[in-house]
């Protein structure tokens, strides 16, 4: 059996502002991203990886991969609930979700650009090790926001920092499977170097894209255009991933001896779902 | 040492490819991404309702009703029903019985079932006004049939769908119909002051309210001789009651006529489940679904590598295509568009007959 479950949260989100860290657009959208790629971007996980399910050899790791699936499935649907609450907000995001859907569902989906059986298998281990690759980049903001206090301080939305935290705490807590599953299935150094790097930079396109969308469409006026010097100060700040933080983390992933549990820690995790609100109603519900 | 000339014209191809660049973008926003027309973000499938529980009282001897408050709630049709999320986790259908033009509150109504699987205890005894629920919905999955006339058939609880049916045929002048109510004793039967005043109106109406403990049981041949003599061919009959009632009513239903049966699932009623047959299409196999067991269970016997996650309804892995049988749906996560052609096989099981999957 597997420790790793998904678990059956809900947030209301009538409550929430477009710009809820108070006074801070630029950090609010730079978050706000995240709804925009994840419902796509975690659907598709749950699509590639319910086809690999028949290559897996280890009947724990099977247990922990379909652990997994249920809880990316969840995140999901809980960040595509935002959406039409930012609807709602004035900020419609549909044409760019529309984009980010096109990219996983068509541009990504099951179409091998190589031909025959061997084509489609390559595409398929292409995809799990895109998949490790991102969730490598998922831990650390994981990490990060479960120990973003200025979050806090500055008097961020209960709810949004709930359904945040919930979904770090528990891309900490699986953050291991995914790359098991890439080193079991097929593990090839040079494959780990190459979807490392189209990952990074494909979530570095559709983020600054993200960002400048909801900065340009938001309906408050005289926002000012994002930079990436606006990035820099708030991740001194502590309102967002520090950029030195991140620029030492990504490279790990390259190292011959990483495993992802060294990255991050379990108990703390362990520890916010015990306390968060949206987990706890979760297992009072299955219980 | 590269030459001036190369590090010139590297210079310019760059800067014409900036400008080609930016050129294009300008042209289409969305360049180089493509976009799906219908996009699937953004459109959850289901939305939970937060409501609160502006009144609980007996309407009835053994039956409470709820209103459930809230601001621009979803519009539905009569026999339409809820999923109540219950302050333990456990999720119950209860059919609507309020006004469908009310979009403040929804109206249900429940019958305590003393051995029943818990769910109707915690409506009766865990819920107070002032508390908030969850709710999903509303769905319909018993609506009234069009037609020229109607037959209702309700007994005991069995009303709460029937009753806004039965409000809305009755306000169409000059549509004839029916209606036998039947339950244990009078004082158990809720809403029989309404539906008594309903029949009496001016309207085409006629109602038998039939009282075990006085009349008898009600008689099911001589409504059906009537029906056939006086209602006109392609009636509707809609009945929702107990499974021998409904079973009664199936048995006796006249030729011509259409007939709509609500059944409380496995669920509402605390009846016990019952094992059924499972085709899979593309393998050729057919398997038994033991009563204490699943679809996925079963399913997992013969194709270890079907995918699933969270065996309770609600994560959506385990979503396959229907392709026959009637499926008795009891996720949390589909739509009827879905519900019309897939089921998620680790808690949805067969109503009737055999299932056909695309597996």
């Amino acid at each position: 059996m597997s420790n790793i479950k998904a678990r059956k949260v809900s947030f209301s989100w009538e409550g929430t502002p477009l710009h809820w860290v108070p006074g801070d657009p630029f950090t609010s959208h730079t978050i706000n991203v995240l709804h925009l790629l994840l419902p796509a971007g975690e659907r598709w996980f749950v699509h590639v990886y319910k086809q690999v399910l028949p290559y897996i050899r280890d009947e724990q790791l099977r247990a922990d991969v379909v652990g997994f699936i249920g809880q990316e499935a969840m995140h999901s649907q809980a960040h595509d609930e935002v959406l039409p609450h930012l609807r709602e907000l004035g900020l419609d995001p549909t044409p760019y979700t529309a984009q980010v859907d096109w990219l996983f569902e068509k541009l990504l989906g099951d179409r091998a650009p190589l031909p025959g059986r061997r084509g489609r298998r390559w595409w398929l281990m292409e995809r799990v090790a895109v998949i490790a690759a991102i969730e490598h980049y998922t831990a650390f903001l994981g990490d990060w926001i479960l120990n973003a206090a200025e979050l806090d301080r500055r008097g961020a939305d209960p709810t949004m920092l709930d359904l945040l935290r919930w979904h770090g705490a528990e891309e900490v807590e699986h953050r291991s499977v995914a790359f098991d599953l890439f080193m079991h299935v097929d593990g090839g150094y040079a494959r780990r170097v190459r979807t490392w790097l189209s990952g990074l930079l494909v979530m570095f396109f559709l983020w600054q894209r993200g960002v400048r969308f909801f900065m340009a469409n938001d309906p408050a006026p005289g926002l000012r255009k994002p930079t990436f010097r606006g990035f820099y100060v708030r991740g001194k700040r502590g309102l967002l991933p520090s950029t030195w933080a991140m620029a030492r983390s990504v490279p790990r992933y390259l190292a011959r001896a990483y495993h992802p549990s060294q990255e991050g820690s379990t108990e703390q995790a362990v520890a916010y779902l015990a306390s968060s609100p949206a987990a706890i109603a979760a297992d009072k519900g299955a219980a | 040492m590269p030459r001036p000339l190369s590090l010139a014209l590297t210079a310019g191809a760059a800067l014409l490819a900036r400008r080609a660049m930016r050129r294009r973008i300008e042209g289409s926003p969305l360049w180089p991404l493509g976009a799906l027309a219908e996009p699937i973000s953004g459109r959850p499938r289901s939305r939970a309702l937060r409501l609160t529980v502006a009144a609980h009282e007996a309407v009835a001897e053994g039956v409470v009703q709820l209103w459930l408050e809230g601001r621009e709630l979803p519009g539905w049709e009569p026999g339409a029903h809820l999923d109540l999320v219950l302050p333990s986790g456990l999720v119950r259908q209860y059919s609507l019985c309020g006004d469908p033009a009310d979009s403040s509150a929804y109206t249900i109504a429940t019958r305590l079932v003393p051995d029943g699987r818990g769910g109707s205890r915690e409506v009766h005894e865990g819920l107070r006004a002032g508390m908030t629920v969850e709710v999903r919905g509303p769905r319909n999955r018993f609506p009234l049939a069009p037609a020229p006339a109607y037959v209702f058939v309700a007994g005991g609880i069995g009303i709460t769908p029937i009753l806004p049916m039965i409000r809305s045929v009755a306000d169409q002048p000059g549509l004839e119909w029916r209606l036998l109510y039947c339950g244990r004793s009078r004082a158990s039967m809720p809403y029989l002051a309404e539906v008594e005043k309903l029949g009496a109106g001016t309207g085409r109406g006629r109602v038998t309210v039939v009282a075990e403990d006085e009349d008898g049981l009600p008689d099911l041949d001589s409504l059906f001789a009537g029906v056939a003599a006086e209602l006109p061919e392609g009636t509707a009959v809609h009945c929702c009651g107990p499974e021998g009632l409904m079973a009664a009513v199936e048995a006796r239903i006249p030729e011509g006529a259409v007939l709509r049966l609500e059944r409380f699932s496995g669920r509402a009623a605390g009846g016990g489940d019952h094992a059924f047959e499972v085709e899979l299409r593309r393998s050729g196999r057919t398997l038994t679904v033991a009563a204490d067991s699943t679809v996925l269970a079963a399913v997992r016997k013969e194709l270890p590598d079907t995918a699933y996650s969270c065996e309770q309804g609600f994560c959506g892995t385990c979503q396959q295509r229907v392709l026959g049988g009637e499926v008795d749906h009891r996720d949390e996560l589909l739509t009827d568009a879905e519900r019309a052609g897939s089921m998620l096989i680790c808690v949805s099981r067969a109503r009737r007959g055999p299932l056909v999957l695309d597996l």
